[in-house]
């Protein structure tokens, strides 16, 4: 039998790892092994010891403690105009991305990514993101759990995509 | 009066001797009769007149002559004994009217009126007129006559029967039931009951008149109805009965009886529309075409125009006949009436007997007299209607029913055939349908009985309208009739039921137009998200990040989650069910574990904060009903909304839920799956987007330049270099203006001596992607040829200008940055970027 394979989802809550877990096909899911990291240290720890094969992303993290949050704090308070609660909030409704930024190199490019965003408006900004992590995917409003596991699992078996550490 | 020739006699006579001595002559007794009287003197005594009389007595026995009859009336008179005075004279004016004097007429007169014999008193006083020589005594006769005219005929009205007794009514009532019911003995017994509680009932007659017809005993039919009019003679009910049952006999007599008795019951009811046409047939059928013509066409003024073309053709056929008539001419050639006596009567008759006497070898006998009376005339209808009668006695239903048919064969117009053959088929189960054929032909016939059978019919197959007018028909043709009560209190049920049900409608239709008016109002009233944010778009900045927790936390997790579990939950594994139930209650509802609210009131919550926002502006959103783009979110919202029960159900006991539940869930999931996956978040950023966000471009700017010039009358504005591509910011078309207006005011100010004329200003744009997000960002970096010094501290910070105040503090609130960078081109000394969010371009860059 072959080895499962394993995705981090990376999220502040547990909505995704439960829904991958209860809610796909019990083959798929028996072929799969959850990993949840709750933020970027977790994340960041997760990777450091184990291979992922494929990681989720959740977008929009406010259910964590606001230092946990991944990001430039100081430039974004500047940004802001010194208002702190803005940059935490920007922080927060985008933590995916910034995870993803701070993440990226943590695990093989050719590993498959998917963001919980859906870029159907914006395929620009997809492009753009995928020019520092170019198996990123995003998530299309409406799309089942189901489909966004054999999406990975499409591009898990089509190549050798299994990572380490770095 | 006894004159004075009579006393010499009556004194002569008691002179005589004993009377009984005397022989038997009867002159010699008058004789002797006289002389005693006359040797009594002029006041003889009672024993003497006594004596006389007798004599008188035996003269008369012996040879009756009015002259005897007067000397006798005479000496009563004498004795004081008015009353066989008064015999004699009326025996004398029987043998020889003339006899009698005008002083004997008035004696007799006077003692009929004392009796109350008006006739005999009219008699008496006619003949006093004509006799009287006198005009004072004839003229007083006359008046005399006429009023005693008028005593007679008001003898002859009966007394109005008198009311009967509480417990006859009652015992009535049960009669009237156990007859609706079909329990005939019953009904029997009850009217026997009320009869001798209240003789000369007429109701029980009426009743008692239903039931012998019911039981085919039409002698003893007619002979009830027959009380019932002695009592009321006036009775519509009992004209109409009687004169349906008389038109069945075979002779003229009680034909002719029954004709009569239409007309009376016409005459008392001349809107009775059946009666008119029932009436028409028997003159019709009587061969009296005027009547039927004049009948006929009293009936097709009120008819419907369906029963008008049924009685064309015998319309046309009395006009003819009538025209024929009027005409001499000989008349056409009709079918030839029934014959109006047949040769079976005889054996029908013979029948009737036997059948009352209802013992089995009698109704047997009835039977045998009954086929022979078909042989006879197979026309003669009362012949087999009798034996279905019969055999309905003998518990032969069947063959009841083909006697019956067999009558209705005979005899189409027969109405009574018809009533039997539906009592007989209402017994029946499974014939109720053959029941009302033969019910609806029966009232076609003129029965009032089958307008209550079918009135009774279609109240129990809810036919509210139909039962209504038929009873109504009935309570019409037969107010006093044998079910006029049962059919008034069921008119008030049903017009109560229709009072009732026109309230219901009343009131079910203001409620549906009050519920028509919210609906409406829910559905059409109010604006959508887009008409509300292009009308404010300043708004957006607002309802950007609401519009995007809606599209994160219930479009996307909606999405994800919904269609999946629908397809676990139809796994028959329990404990799956299980999991995904705990994991939907989780998700959608609120939940402690994941510290946020479920998708449902994550939805509700969105979208009251929208409308709050809207409501800021003096709009009401309908984002339900109205909104294209959000009214899918909702609709699923609603669909999810009652899952809680049967999920917290499965989510405890999954093997305990019924099938039919989880199929229910399912579908709801299903449902809102689909309902999500229409929707497009992405569309609603669009909408936003356009709604919200404000070209950058040369022209536009150039124009707020040229303003700002114009306010500080700086004359003609400089020229303004562009480079780089357009695009729009998701800024708003006066926050971006006031931003340029005031960058372009504050580098004019900042120019200070030399003439605008020398100022360089240049736009450079460009559009950039944040580094981390993706996101696209319009940077626009203002260039001048200005020396003065600026920096960001003196855009962003505490102490700015007034003005770059207020740039800072806009491009702040659109998640932009202001700040100050170095020249972006040769000819420039400075920059003052601008980086705001742009919508993302149409094409890529």
């Amino acid at each position: 039998m072959r080895e499962p394979r394993t995705i981090l989802v990376i999220e502040d809550g547990t909505e995704y790892t439960e829904a991958f877990r209860n809610l796909v096909a019990a083959d798929a899911a028996a072929s799969i092994e959850l990993v949840r990291a709750a933020d970027f240290e977790e994340a960041r720890n997760t990777l450091a010891d184990r291979t992922v094969d494929a990681v989720f992303l959740d977008v929009v993290f406010d259910r964590i403690a606001p230092e946990k949050l991944a990001g430039d704090w100081e430039g974004l308070i500047r940004r802001f105009g010194g208002d702190r609660r803005r940059a935490e909030r920007h922080l927060a409704e985008n933590q995916g991305f910034y995870l993803l930024n701070e993440l990226a190199s943590l695990w093989p490019e050719r590993i498959p990514v998917v963001i919980a965003y859906d870029f159907s408006a914006e395929p620009e900004r997809l492009a753009a993101l995928r020019r520092r992590s170019p198996q990123l995917s995003g998530l299309a409003d409406g799309t089942p759990i189901s489909a966004v596991l054999e999406s990975l699992l499409t591009k898990l078996t089509s190549g050798d995509t299994r990572g380490g550490p770095p | 009066m006894i004159g004075a020739t009579g006393l010499v006699a009556l004194v002569a006579l008691s002179v005589l001797g004993a009377p009984d001595d005397c022989p038997e002559d009867a002159a010699t007794l008058a004789s002797a009769a006289d002389a005693l009287v006359a040797r009594a003197g002029a006041r003889p005594d009672a024993a003497a007149l006594e004596r006389a009389r007798r004599l008188y007595r035996r003269a008369r026995v012996l040879s009756p002559q009015p002259s005897f009859s007067l000397r006798a009336a005479d000496l009563a008179c004498a004795a004081g004994d008015e009353e066989e005075c008064g015999d004699l004279l009326s025996e004398a004016a029987e043998m020889s009217p003339a006899a009698l004097s005008s002083g004997d007429r008035l004696l007799l007169a006077h003692r009929a009126e004392a009796r109350r014999a008006w006739r005999e008193a009219i008699s008496q006083y006619q003949a006093l007129r004509t006799a009287a020589a006198d005009a004072g005594l004839s003229s007083w006769a006359q008046e005399r006559i006429r009023r005693l005219e008028v005593e007679a005929e008001a003898q002859a009205i009966p007394a109005p029967a008198a009311v009967p007794p509480p417990e006859a009514r009652l015992v009535l009532a049960e009669a009237r039931r156990a007859l609706a019911a079909g329990d005939l003995s019953k009904a029997r017994e009850r009217i026997g009951i009320a009869r001798r509680l209240s003789p000369g009932y007429p109701e029980a007659a009426l009743v008692l008149a239903a039931l012998e017809t019911r039981e085919g005993r039409v002698p003893e039919a007619i002979q009830a109805y027959r009380e019932a009019l002695s009592t009321d003679p006036a009775r519509f009910e009992a004209l109409v009965g009687l004169a349906n049952l008389l038109w069945d006999e075979p002779d003229r007599s009680a034909k002719e009886e029954a004709l009569s008795l239409t007309d009376r019951a016409l005459a008392a009811r001349p809107d009775a529309a059946s009666l008119q046409k029932t009436s028409a047939l028997r003159s019709a059928e009587w061969g009296d075409a005027p009547k039927a013509l004049a009948r006929i066409d009293a009936y097709r003024r009120r008819a419907s125009p369906e029963e008008k073309r049924a009685t064309e053709a015998l319309r046309e056929s009395l006009a003819r006949r009538v025209d024929a008539l009027l005409s001499g001419a000989t008349p056409p050639e009709e079918p030839s009436a029934p014959e109006l006596s047949s040769p079976a009567v005889d054996e029908w008759k013979v029948a009737q007997a036997y059948v009352r006497r209802a013992d089995p070898a009698s109704l047997a006998a009835a039977l045998g007299h009954l086929r022979e009376a078909e042989r006879i005339d197979p026309t003669f209808a009362p012949a087999p209607e009798l034996a279905g009668a019969v055999h309905e006695k003998r518990g032969e239903l069947s063959l009841a029913q083909k006697a019956y048919e067999r009558a209705i064969a005979a005899d189409p117009t027969r109405a009574a055939a018809y009533e039997h053959l539906a009592f007989l088929l209402v017994r029946q189960p499974g014939k109720e349908a053959d029941a009302d054929e033969a019910w609806r032909r029966a009232e076609q016939a003129g029965s009032s009985e089958a307008l209550f059978a079918l009135a009774e019919s279609a109240a129990r197959k809810g036919r509210r309208g139909e039962a209504l007018a038929l009873y109504r028909r009935y309570f019409g043709e037969s107010p006093g009739g044998v079910h006029a009560e049962e059919v008034s209190r069921s008119i008030e049920k049903l017009e109560s039921g229709r009072r009732t049900s026109l309230g219901v409608v009343a009131v079910a239709a203001a409620a549906l137009l009050v519920i028509g008016s919210v609906v409406g109002y829910r559905r059409f009233g109010g604006r959508t998200f887009e008409e509300w944010i292009r009308e404010h778009p300043a708004r957006a900045r607002e309802a950007r990040p609401i519009v995007g927790r809606l599209r994160h936390e219930v479009v996307k997790h909606g999405g994800l989650l919904l269609a999946d579990a629908a397809k676990r939950l139809s796994e028959p594994d329990p404990e799956v069910r299980r999991w995904t139930a705990e994991l939907l209650l989780s998700r959608l509802y609120e939940s402690e574990e994941s510290k946020r609210d479920g998708l449902i009131p994550q939805s509700y919550e969105t979208f009251m904060r929208l409308k709050a926002l809207a409501r800021a502006d003096g709009y009401r959103l309908n984002l339900e009903h109205k909104d294209p783009l959000f009214s899918p979110i909702a609709r699923a919202g609603m669909a999810l909304a009652p899952l809680s029960g049967g999920l917290t159900w499965l989510s405890m006991d999954p093997e305990a839920v019924p099938e039919r539940i989880v199929r229910g869930v399912i579908g709801r999931l299903e449902r809102a799956a689909a309902l999500f996956r229409s929707v497009s978040g992405a569309n609603i950023s669009r909408v936003i987007d356009e709604a919200s966000s404000t070209p950058v471009n040369l022209s536009d700017l150039q124009d707020v330049l040229a303003r700002v010039c114009a306010e500080k009358r700086l004359g003609s504005p400089p020229t303004l270099e562009w480079r780089g591509p357009q695009m729009a910011v998701r800024v708003d078309r006066a926050d971006w203006e006031t931003i340029w207006r005031n960058l372009f005011a504050n580098a004019l100010d900042s120019a200070g001596a030399p003439p605008v004329s020398e100022v360089r200003l240049g736009l450079f744009s460009e559009l950039l992607r944040d580094p981390i997000t993706g996101a696209a960002i319009a940077q626009v970096v203002l260039a001048d040829n200005v020396s003065t010094p600026l920096t960001a501290e003196m855009i962003r910070g505490r102490g700015a200008d007034r003005g770059w105040g207020v740039i800072a503090d806009l491009v702040r609130r659109h998640d932009g940055l202001a700040d100050v960078g170095p020249a972006p081109a040769p000819g420039y000394v400075k920059g003052i970027v601008i980086e705001v969010p742009a919508v993302e371009p149409e094409r890529p860059e």
